[in-house]
């Protein structure tokens, strides 16, 4: 129910941050304008950024710029409606990580969701 | 590790991913240690196999000779290349977003250790080309061309005039090509790589003007290698922002030999119709002479001047007779100006004359010799004999922080009042101080030949 290919929207956007720092993979909920509103303790980890200081921040521009494309940014301004996987390369901690995102957005939820899995 | 030593990592890794320059550590071999989000932004849209692990992997099929430059680099430290250029064409998975050119530095800091800088110049790469563009156009204008075609576009793009040069360049009778897009006479052909008229004006309304060339087809099959610079026309009254008015576009058949330089200069700086300067070349000139007399503490003199009941001309007698009173106006002043005046049609039936280092009695004075002169002109109408009459204004300035539009607005609210009065007639400005040296601004004869009651235009026998 929590795992990462299964966990619904629903589910995540009702979870307390305290369930969402004890996910195995890392969350991130960004408002309609992109700026950071959720950022669970495993991407923190990952990332090696503070929740505190990425909270509240604009993701796409001043975080995630290799994320800024047409494979993640631009999916959230052209389907209303998504729940896909895909393979991509981020660069936690500046080393380039292969992972796997899974990006989650729906009209009935206010947040759009990134989920970040290391591929071992 | 520390606290402060954790926020000192964290601040440093918060620079490195909102850095504005892409990043990234390599080893000898291209694998990449490290790396910022910038990189693998630039990096990803020509990564064939989508994962930026590897850089001479993934910018291997657009820049191979960067694995050659670094095996080639044998110092043991130091700058391998500062701004390289990487043709990436991505195009495609991200559209007009992707990055076109890269530039990439290079630095050895070991034997296996190097750092890469990369940077999006898509955009300077564009401008140098168009500026490489109109180099090479005006450097050919000198060689190797004999004849210019020139369309003139309302501002939708619709062609409302075209030179003789123009039908026999694209095989369409001048008549024609009235009122049709400008791509009905001048289609590149299928498969070409040359702009469509559409998205050259588009272009020209942004930057002003757009040059492209390509093979062309006219109606008979034959092909011709065409030059075409699309420039726009605009009311540029020094307004924000600028409105444009229509566009002028140049064709030219490359092929030919010959040269006329001056001809296509003449073509984009004066009026179709009257041969007087036009609007746009107008303002280039007015404001660098309002510069220069500013500077050198001379006076510029500006008459506004526009002809008596036009409307009734044009109405009354055709348009074509309208046009020949304009063209009769032109000739007539153009013959009694000096070589350093400006004459200009600003639009419909106003004209401006700009007359740098003359002061207000001199503007006086030439504004009454036009005035005498275009009523002397006699144009013939069918039978009858039309005169016409022009009414005038003039404004001078000697102050270097008034502006050509405040200047011009003088002389035309001054034509107005000379409109009032009864056309026909010049109005000074009698504020004007500083002409020249006791001179205080006279009606000369004004308003002893004012003849009041008589309408501007007058039939003879």
């Amino acid at each position: 129910m929590h795992g990462f290919a299964e966990v619904s929207l629903a589910t995540l956007s009702s979870s307390t941050s305290d369930t969402l720092d004890h996910l195995p993979y890392g969350v991130i909920g960004l408002s309609s304008d992109g700026l950071v509103e959720i950022y669970n303790a495993t991407e923190s980890k990952l990332a090696g950024l503070p929740a505190e200081r990425v909270l509240g921040g604009n993701f796409f521009n001043n975080i995630a710029q290799c994320m800024n494309n047409f494979m993640v940014a631009q999916r959230f301004l052209d389907e209303p409606e998504i729940d896909a996987t895909i393979d991509f390369v981020l660069t936690l901690r500046m080393r380039p990580t292969p992972v796997k995102l899974r990006l989650l957005q729906s009209k009935a939820v206010a947040w759009h969701f990134i989920l970040i899995q290391r591929t071992l | 590790m520390s606290a402060e030593l954790e926020d000192q990592v964290t601040e440093l890794l918060q620079f490195l991913y909102a850095c504005p320059v892409g990043l990234a550590e390599l080893s000898a071999d291209g694998t990449i240690g490290m790396v910022n989000p910038l990189a693998v932004k630039l990096l990803l849209p020509i990564a064939s196999d989508g994962l930026v692990t590897n850089f001479f992997q993934v910018v291997g099929s657009y820049a191979p000779e960067l694995r050659h430059i670094i095996t080639a680099f044998e110092a043991p430290y130091g700058t391998v290349c500062e701004g390289h250029r990487i043709f990436v064409h991505a195009g495609g998975k991200n559209g007009v977003a992707d990055p076109l050119v890269l530039a990439c530095t290079l630095v050895k800091l070991d034997a296996r250790r190097f750092i890469a800088t990369l940077t999006d110049i898509s955009k300077q790469m564009l401008q140098e080309r168009r500026l490489k563009q109109a180099e090479t156009w005006f450097a050919t204008l000198l060689d190797s061309v004999n004849d210019f075609a020139v369309v003139s576009l309302d501002r939708h793009g619709i062609i409302n005039g075209a030179n003789a040069a123009a039908a026999k360049q694209t095989g369409f009778n001048q008549d024609a090509m009235m009122n049709c897009p400008l791509d009905t006479l001048d289609t590149p052909e299928n498969g070409s790589a040359s702009y469509s008229a559409h998205e050259q004006i588009a272009i020209a309304q942004r930057d002003g003007w757009h040059l492209d060339e390509g093979w062309r087809k006219r109606p008979s099959g034959e092909r011709y290698w065409c030059q075409r610079l699309v420039a726009a026309r605009s009311e540029d009254d020094g307004s924000h922002p600028r409105v444009i008015s229509g566009y002028t576009v140049v064709l030219r058949d490359v092929t030919k030999n010959g040269s006329d330089s001056v001809k296509l200069k003449e073509m984009l700086t004066t009026d179709h119709l009257t041969g007087a300067c036009n609007r746009a070349h107008f303002f280039e000139v007015a404001e660098r002479q309002r510069l220069r007399c500013s500077l050198q503490g001379q006076p510029l003199a500006v008459i506004a001047m526009d002809i008596d009941h036009f409307k009734q001309v044009n109405d009354g007698h055709g348009h074509a007779t309208g046009d020949a009173a304009l063209k009769a106006v032109a000739i007539t002043c153009k013959a009694l100006l000096r070589t350093n005046d400006t004459f200009a049609r600003l639009g419909g039936e106003e004209f401006v004359v700009l007359l740098p280092s003359t002061d207000m009695a001199a503007a006086v004075k030439l504004a009454e010799r036009l005035r005498t002169a275009i009523g002397a002109v006699s144009l013939h109408a069918g039978d009858k004999l039309l005169r016409i009459t022009a009414s005038f204004g003039c404004s001078v300035t000697t102050n270097p922080s008034m502006t050509l539009t405040e200047l011009l607005a003088a002389a035309d609210t001054l034509l107005y009042v000379a409109k009032r009065k009864g056309r026909n007639r010049v109005e000074p400005d009698n504020c004007v101080s500083g002409g020249t040296p006791g001179g205080k601004v006279t009606r000369f004869a004004v308003a002893a030949e004012n003849q009041s009651g008589k309408v501007g235009i007058g039939i003879c026998e």
